[in-house]
């Protein structure tokens, strides 16, 4: 009796067994709505599904017919948009953030929600939207922009160079208020005492956003970072939203639009897995060289 | 230690909802299934089929058949449940549906461009050959093709797609020329040089995003992508000469242009269209119901009369392109019965009017044709065209249902693709590569991934 | 940098009168120009939105034959669009609305909850497997959902969960970037309250909802937002989880009212703006209650 008490004391009250009790949801979840089904698909990437009960064992078929152009292309333009996408949609709303916290902006409310409802709208509305903004016609309003500086007019959609710049614009234009959001809700946490005492010390605004503001917001900094890279390489709804599934020349296929037409249109499940899990291992790779970077598995350093 | 016991609370209470919402399912699904089979012994013998679509139109259709159907069969009536779902979502949904063998509908839509993957090794859809067992030979033959596999078949056709041309009287009027001499692509092209002359417009809207001209071309001439055998043909000497003639249109000629949106059947291009930008556009019957919807300013403007043919070597009329399969999943509960009134919707002569009344299409038997030639109604589609009281006409005319389709393999979505981002992109739009560089390219692709056995 | 900073301390030491008044001065130009750049940033945001707005007012067709034609034109504009939502499947439309509510309710509630603990057990504690599980959720973080489609179907139809609320909220309930959003912001957080929490005799637990959460307001606030977004938006899995039409969510039923062979448009459009309104209010509370609550008060560490 004595000894089950002092056990149920230990989970609530000591920092060592706590834990186990914080992430126990998680491993649950984990273990149920997780593991199971991605052990399956794993399994599936060395498969040939056809039907039901018509599954052949083809090794690493898949993997080997992923050797082909279209899938170079998909990794590239996955990784050039993850590179634009990182360096913009960092720095720029970090900078936005900074001064939507100011208490000195006027309407800064508004200009929260308003850089926020982008993300609100659906795909297939931006779809349309977007393709009538970036329309063949001279006088879209992208062409009617762009002939102010004297170019002419381009048929956006169908041009193979124009088209990482459109995915980057889509991007910004959705992505830009909800790396806000985190970007704010970090910037609450710093103290005004600490920019207080540094204004006392005669800190400008620069120097306060550099030796204060970053220092001290890059856990969520590095949360952006983590979760853009992750989202960059798994983009698919941008491209989704000016091409549909196929784009010309591939110009706008990423590695899970690949995936999808793969799997989906073609039918082939087992080459979607084995395409899933190659960008699984590419993500993580980034990403956990990225995090011990960061120190983000030693305590002492968040 | 409170906080602590409430928060117990609310996990109990959490855990409670979350089982008891895990309990509520079972017995209402099987009060569901319970509902269907208490009512198949009772009384009415009422069965409860789920159909799934993606054309809202299509749903409106199969509504009206239940209706028709209840009336028929009053000892043996259905409750159709007619789902529609967005066209790439149906059909992930059914794909994965019919991988796993639980949860498939009665009767389910499947386009054209998805059909082949449901036909992988052995489908997991039911034989309907008996459902046209004895009208095939009234049916254009191409479309059962498409649908079918080792002889078997396992979708009805919902139209035909014959390709027809849609010419502007405004703009054929000024230029003094009558669309009905117009007879061949040799005609086509001396017309639209006028056309081009005398009122600076384009003569033909050629599609680079999808190969509607491209296929109508080639299909006309007896060629395809691949042959009876499934091997890759994409680059024959008749699609590379082809495909050099739709070239020469654009930039020798330059008597034809890539719409904007890249094809006709594009929201861009609809509006370019109704504009009076281009003087025709050579696309499948169901066009028509993009003019009517959304090309109002052209109505009683346009003319339509059978696709320009080749003087020379010209095996077909027409080509038919697009296309809804109807499939039965083999492992619905009820697939005597989903077979039964699939027919009833889609075979009978009756049903092929239907075709004609609500959706405004060619319907796949042409047996119906001769007499929508003689009384094809009044509806929206006859009142938009010029000669739209002599469609059919002109239709059964000039084909007597001898339309062919491109062949539908395992191989055919990656073709479409290749053709339209690759070559149409680089030969038409781009003007990068010549016809035969590019077909060549992409038929070599093709090869190389039907030798490694997709 | 630094030496740059002292110098303009230094001068403003002096309290050079001049100085400040033209740093005043620069400083209202600075706002103005701040103000201008957010107005022109805000208008390029709002305007698809805008332009959904005014079209959903218009008749369907004209989307196409006038291009982007974004006037408030009163003699062209009507309600009809939003009767035609209501009229043909006004039934379905009302039960979409609240099988979103529920689901987006429910579920942000549960993932917000459990999603915190997580997150905060990985920050604030050093125990054995911790990098472990921390590697595990940015894994589940990276798996494509699309490749995952048929196992976690399979696994819905032998839990029984097909066609339910649960099927729809379970798998989804402990969220990867909200859990590694709430681990980092637990992170920056300053650990002095827990000892003397504890010493004041808290369980752990005690620890994380009576001292710790309260300093995670802002990132509940950002979560909340985002959660409930993820909830409402989500598409692909409650399409393959539910069954019929009574149980779909609103973008699910408002996309299978739009298909490319016909002009459903009228709907889409009208249906967008309405489906929209819901997280925009959600939005708005939220920037009330957590974000500029907090700016006043803010967080003394």
């Amino acid at each position: 009796m004595g000894k089950r008490k002092n056990f149920l004391t230990d989970i609530l009250y000591t920092p060592k067994w706590a834990p186990y009790f914080f992430v126990l949801p998680f491993l649950i979840t984990f273990l149920l709505f997780f593991l199971y089904p991605f052990i399956n698909a794993f399994v599936m990437s060395f498969e040939n599904i056809i039907g039901p009960n018509q599954v052949e064992f083809v090794g690493f078929q898949n993997y080997k017919s992923l050797l082909n152009y279209h899938f170079y292309t998909a990794l590239w333009n996955s990784t050039r948009y993850t590179f634009w996408t990182l360096l913009i949609l960092i720095p720029f709303p970090l900078i936005l953030a900074v001064l939507l916290n100011s208490e000195k902006l006027i309407g800064k409310k508004f200009f929260r929600a308003a850089l926020f409802i982008p993300i609100l709208t659906s795909a297939v509305v931006a779809g349309i939207v977007f393709s009538l903004i970036f329309g063949d016609p001279q006088l879209s309003p992208a062409n009617s922009f762009i002939k102010i500086f004297g170019m002419a007019p381009k048929t956006w959609l169908r041009d193979v160079n124009v088209a990482m710049f459109l995915l980057v614009l889509l991007a910004t234009w959705r992505w830009t208020g909800v790396n806000i959001v985190y970007f704010l809700s970090g910037l609450q946490s710093i103290p005004k005492d600490l920019y207080e005492s540094a204004e006392i010390d005669g800190a400008g605004t620069f120097s306060k956003f550099l030796y204060i503001t970053i220092p001290l917001l890059k856990p969520v900094i590095i949360y952006v970072l983590t979760i853009s890279i992750f989202g960059g390489f798994a983009m698919f709804t941008e491209s989704y939203i000016f091409w549909g599934t196929h784009s010309p020349q591939d110009s706008g296929l990423t590695i899970v639009a690949y995936l999808y037409q793969q799997a989906f249109e073609n039918g082939n499940l087992g080459l979607g897995c084995a395409i899933g899990v190659v960008l699984l291992a590419i993500v993580l790779i980034i990403n956990i060289i990225q995090l011990r970077f960061f120190g983000l598995y030693k305590k002492e350093e968040v | 230690m409170k906080k602590f016991l409430s928060f117990l609370l609310v996990i109990t209470l959490l855990m409670t909802t979350m089982l008891a919402g895990c309990g509520q399912k079972s017995p209402s699904s099987s009060a569901n299934q319970g509902n269907s089979s208490n009512a198949n012994s009772s009384t009415n013998t009422t069965t409860d089929l789920t159909l799934w679509t993606f054309v809202g139109l299509h749903a409106q259709m199969y509504n009206a058949a239940a209706k028709r159907w209840n009336e028929t069969y009053p000892n043996q009536k259905i409750n159709l449940k007619v789902v529609t779902y967005p066209y790439e979502d149906m059909h992930n949904k059914l794909l994965v549906a019919l991988q796993s063998g639980v949860g498939v509908p009665d009767i389910a839509d499947v386009e054209l461009g998805r059909f082949p993957q449901f036909l992988k090794g052995t489908p997991q859809l039911a034989d309907l050959t008996d459902l046209v067992a004895q009208d095939k030979d009234k049916y254009i033959e191409s479309r059962l093709e498409l649908y079918s596999k080792d002889g078997k078949l396992y979708g009805l056709p919902t139209h035909g797609g014959a390709v027809m041309a849609f010419y502007n009287k405004d703009i054929l009027d000024k230029a003094g020329i009558d669309p009905s001499t117009i007879k061949t692509w040799d005609d086509f092209i001396a017309a639209g040089k006028i056309v081009k002359e005398k009122t600076g417009k384009p003569m033909l809207a050629v599609s680079q995003t999808a190969m509607w001209e491209f296929n109508t071309m080639i299909g006309q001439q007896g060629s395809d992508y691949f042959d009876q055998d499934g091997n890759v043909i994409l680059d024959n000497d008749t699609n590379i000469k082809t495909l050099q003639f739709l070239h020469d249109m654009i930039y020798k000629d330059q008597i034809a242009v890539i719409p904007p949106g890249g094809q006709p059947d594009t929201t861009q291009a609809y509006g370019w269209i109704d504009k009076g930008n281009v003087a025709a556009v050579v696309m499948p019957f169901w066009f028509m119901s993009r003019f009517v919807s959304y090309m109002k300013d052209l109505k009683g403007k346009i003319i339509v009369e059978p696709a320009p043919i080749w003087k020379d070597e010209n095996k077909y009329p027409t080509v038919g392109q697009g296309g809804t399969g109807t499939v039965v999943p083999s492992a619905g509960k009820h697939v005597d019965i989903a077979k039964k009134f699939l027919a009833f919707a889609k075979e009978t002569k009756e049903a092929n009017l239907e075709i004609w009344n609500t959706l405004g299409f060619d319907p796949p038997r042409w047996d119906v044709w001769p007499q929508l030639a003689t009384d094809p109604g009044d509806n929206q589609y006859t009142q938009y065209f010029v000669n739209g009281k002599d469609i059919f006409k002109i239709l059964y005319d000039s084909t007597k249902g001898n339309i062919v389709s491109l062949r539908s393999t395992q191989l055919s979505v990656t073709a479409n693709d290749l053709m339209a981002n690759q070559v149409l992109y680089k030969v038409l739009k781009a003007n990068s590569a010549t016809a035969e560089q590019a077909l060549k390219a992409a038929a070599n692709e093709l090869r190389k991934d039907k030798n490694s056995g997709q | 940098m630094e030496s740059h900073a002292s110098n303009i301390g230094s001068k403003e030491k002096y309290n050079d009168s001049s100085y400040k008044n033209n740093l005043f001065a620069r400083n209202i130009i600075g706002r103005f120009f701040i103000v201008a750049f957010f107005v022109v940033l805000s208008i390029i945001a709002l305007f698809p939105l805008y332009y959904l707005i005014v079209s959903s007012f218009k008749p369907a067709d004209q989307l196409f034959t006038t291009g982007l034609d974004a006037t408030i034109n009163l003699k062209v504009m009507n309600l009809k669009n939003y009767i035609s939502l209501f009229g043909s499947q006004g039934g379905l439309y009302l039960s979409w609305y609240k099988n979103s509510l529920i689901i987006t309710i429910l579920g942000t509630i549960l993932t917000l909850l459990l999603s915190s603990m997580v997150g905060y057990g990985l920050a604030v504690y050093q125990f054995r497997g911790r990098n472990l599980i921390f590697t595990l959720v940015l894994f589940i973080m990276m798996v494509p959902m699309e490749m995952l489609l048929l196992p976690m179907y399979k696994l819905m139809v032998s839990l029984n969960l097909l066609n339910t609320y649960w099927g729809v909220i379970l798998p989804g309930v402990v969220s990867p970037t909200a859990v590694f959003f709430f681990r980092q912001y637990a992170a920056g957080l300053s650990k002095d309250f827990m000892d003397a929490a504890r010493i004041d005799g808290c369980t752990e637990f005690g620890i994380f909802w009576r001292v710790m959460a309260p300093l995670m307001i802002p990132a509940f606030g950002a979560m909340t937002i985002l959660v409930a977004l993820g909830n409402w938006n989500n598409f692909l899995w409650p399409l393959i989880v539910m069954r019929t039409d009574q149980m779909f969510t609103l973008p699910v039923g408002l996309m299978s009212l739009l298909t490319p062979y016909e002009s459903n448009y009228s709907v889409l459009l009208s249906g967008s703006v309405l489906s929209i309104l819901p997280i925009v209010i959600i939005y708005l509370i939220n920037q009330e209650a957590f974000m500029s609550g907090l700016t006043v008060g803010g967080i003394k560490g």
